[in-house]
């Protein structure tokens, strides 16, 4: 089973290595690094939306300090590991202040403070426009000058990958095992030892990690970012709606999620044209009505049922 | 030096005294019952020990250390596990995988914990379940579940918050068979059950009897249940009339 897990994971990547050089023009290639990218995002959010069951949305302060660290720390001269490095820094301290408060109370206090607190950054980077430019805008390195738009798909794929492989280890350890009796039912948690307050913030530190980096690729490919674009409660809250839509707290989920949202926006943008929102608007409700546990844990139940079908009597 | 001693604990919710100046103690390799008839403060007695609630005066002392403000979780690690009066398994998880997680307070190993666990669903002779999920389970056996994720913690002292609630009194000493052994572990045990007394008659080596917060006796089963107060505040005069 877990050999075959793997088989696939590889088969899985391979194609995904190959698609960037068959895939042809500027668009189709930027539509592919949105799929991975949001791959990433929603994978870096499923660990603390989907197994550790704690709802964020505000993965924009993440994703913004990825992109505004990049811009900002490499405007102030600093080499571009250093900037790579200190950005992520940037990103974990936000995830500290988050998370080192709210996890210990219970309740939706979690979710309110993420959406506060990417809120009051959002704010902020409109109003310091001597370090982001305000409304104005920054511009952010590029990372690439040849081949860029394949050259970001790569960049995109490699940390979905790497998104992927620490949810699989992740979710097969003692910390995935914690983080799902947390989302379970914290007494219970507690009541074998768990220290709830400090492994939902391990969990938050990993995600708000890997989010940081999609905002800085994100940022880089697009040479300017604005507040609006990158820090708005749009990005958090497509981040978490791909999780969600794929299946939260199943390791598939944020790929399919990424894959079918990501591909049916661009549809429909180009068929609907300006009514592509409402489609879309439509789309999650029929999810969220009809597959609760999204597309994977709808599919998974499904299957599941179907074997009891087939063997009645063994599930006593 | 006793396991386990309460001190004069008292906690209040409000305007009511769930516990009201408790003095008690557990000892080594014990298995010791809380009765008393339903709101007499059992569960908010094992909350207070595994550290859910912290009392306002008085003091819990576990293996000669004050636990009396210690966290639930520290509490786990200290050697103190607890089953819940409403079960809570982790449904979405097999009966194998609910074990797993009491296991991995002793260790980090995943495959250690599952053999940890294996040993304990023996021990209450339910490995035939440990590949279900645990959604599915009877209550019978989602008791036992409760038992078993505790026990897979390795504790010294377990606290079997009404076991046998809704078990049938052939299920209930099936239980207490199996649990009469935890003393051979090593493992002390309080028990709080309201009714099926039969069960309490037949594991207990000691009996506390608690009325609206306040331990009103103590003693071995077959001495409490002749005590007077005992039978006017709790038992009723059929127990007077077996003359047990």
């Amino acid at each position: 089973m877990k050999r075959m897990h793997l088989i696939f994971a590889l088969a899985g990547l391979a194609v995904s290595l190959l698609l960037p050089l068959v895939v042809r023009g500027d668009y189709h290639l930027q539509v592919l690094f949105r799929i991975y990218l949001f791959a990433a995002l929603g994978l870096a959010w499923n660990l603390v939306g989907g197994y550790a069951g704690q709802l964020s949305l505000g993965h924009a302060a993440y994703f913004g300090a990825g992109a505004y660290g990049l811009a900002v720390f490499t405007q102030a001269g600093l080499p571009l590991g250093i900037a790579l490095v200190l950005l992520v820094a940037l990103a974990l301290v936000f995830a500290l202040l988050i998370g080192g408060v709210s996890f210990r109370l219970r309740g939706p206090y979690f979710a309110l403070a993420t959406i506060a607190f990417a809120e009051v950054l959002h704010a902020t980077a409109k109003n310091l426009p001597n370090l982001t430019g305000g409304d104005v805008g920054i511009q952010v390195p590029a990372l690439f000058h040849n081949h860029v738009q394949r050259s970001f798909c790569y960049c995109a794929i490699l940390l979905a990958a790497a998104a992927l492989a620490a949810t699989a280890v992740i979710s097969r350890s003692r910390f995935g095992y914690y983080l799902m009796a947390i989302r379970e039912d914290q007494d219970t948690a507690l009541s074998v030892g768990v220290n709830t307050a400090r492994t939902k913030l391990n969990a938050l530190l990993v995600s708000a990690a890997f989010t940081a980096l999609g905002g800085a690729l994100y940022g880089s490919l697009f040479l300017f970012i604005v507040p609006d674009q990158v820090l708005s409660i749009d990005i958090s809250n497509e981040i978490a709606i791909v999780a969600m839509l794929g299946g939260a707290g199943t390791l598939a989920g944020p790929l399919v999620g990424a894959l079918v949202l990501e591909s049916a926006s661009e549809l429909f943008k180009s068929v609907f044209q300006e009514a592509h929102l409402l489609i879309y608007g439509l789309l999650l409700i029929v999810v969220v009505l009809f597959l609760p546990e999204g597309i994977v844990g709808g599919v998974a139940s499904l299957l599941r049922r179907q074997k009891r079908r087939k063997a009645p009597g063994e599930a006593r | 030096m006793p396991l386990l001693e309460l001190e004069h604990v008292t906690k209040r919710f409000g305007g009511l005294v769930a516990t009201s100046d408790v003095s008690l103690c557990v000892h080594e390799s014990e298995i010791a019952f809380v009765v008393g008839p339903n709101g007499a403060g059992k569960t908010t007695l094992f909350n207070l020990i595994s550290g859910v609630c912290h009392p306002d005066a008085g003091s819990i002392r576990f293996q000669g250390r004050d636990i009396s403000r210690v966290a639930p979780n520290e509490a786990a690690q200290l050697g103190i596990g607890r089953t819940f009066q409403i079960v809570k398994p982790l449904r979405n998880l097999s009966v194998l995988e609910n074990v797993m997680l009491g296991a991995f307070l002793r260790t980090r190993s995943t495959a250690q914990a599952a053999r940890e666990a294996l040993r304990v669903l023996q021990y209450l002779q339910m490995e035939k379940a440990a590949a279900l999920p645990a959604s599915g389970l009877p209550l019978p056996m989602l008791k036992r579940l409760e038992i078993a994720r505790a026990l897979a913690t390795q504790p010294r002292l377990i606290l079997l918050d009404e076991v046998m609630a809704g078990l049938s009194t052939a299920e209930a000493l099936g239980l207490a068979e199996i649990l009469k052994k935890l003393p051979e572990w090593g493992i002390s045990a309080v028990g709080g059950v309201e009714h099926v007394m039969q069960v309490v008659m037949s594991i207990a080596h000691r009996v506390l009897v608690l009325d609206h917060g306040a331990l009103i006796a103590e003693g071995s089963p077959q001495h409490v249940v002749r005590e007077p107060r005992v039978i006017e505040a709790y038992l009723g005069s059929k127990y007077k009339e077996l003359g047990l």
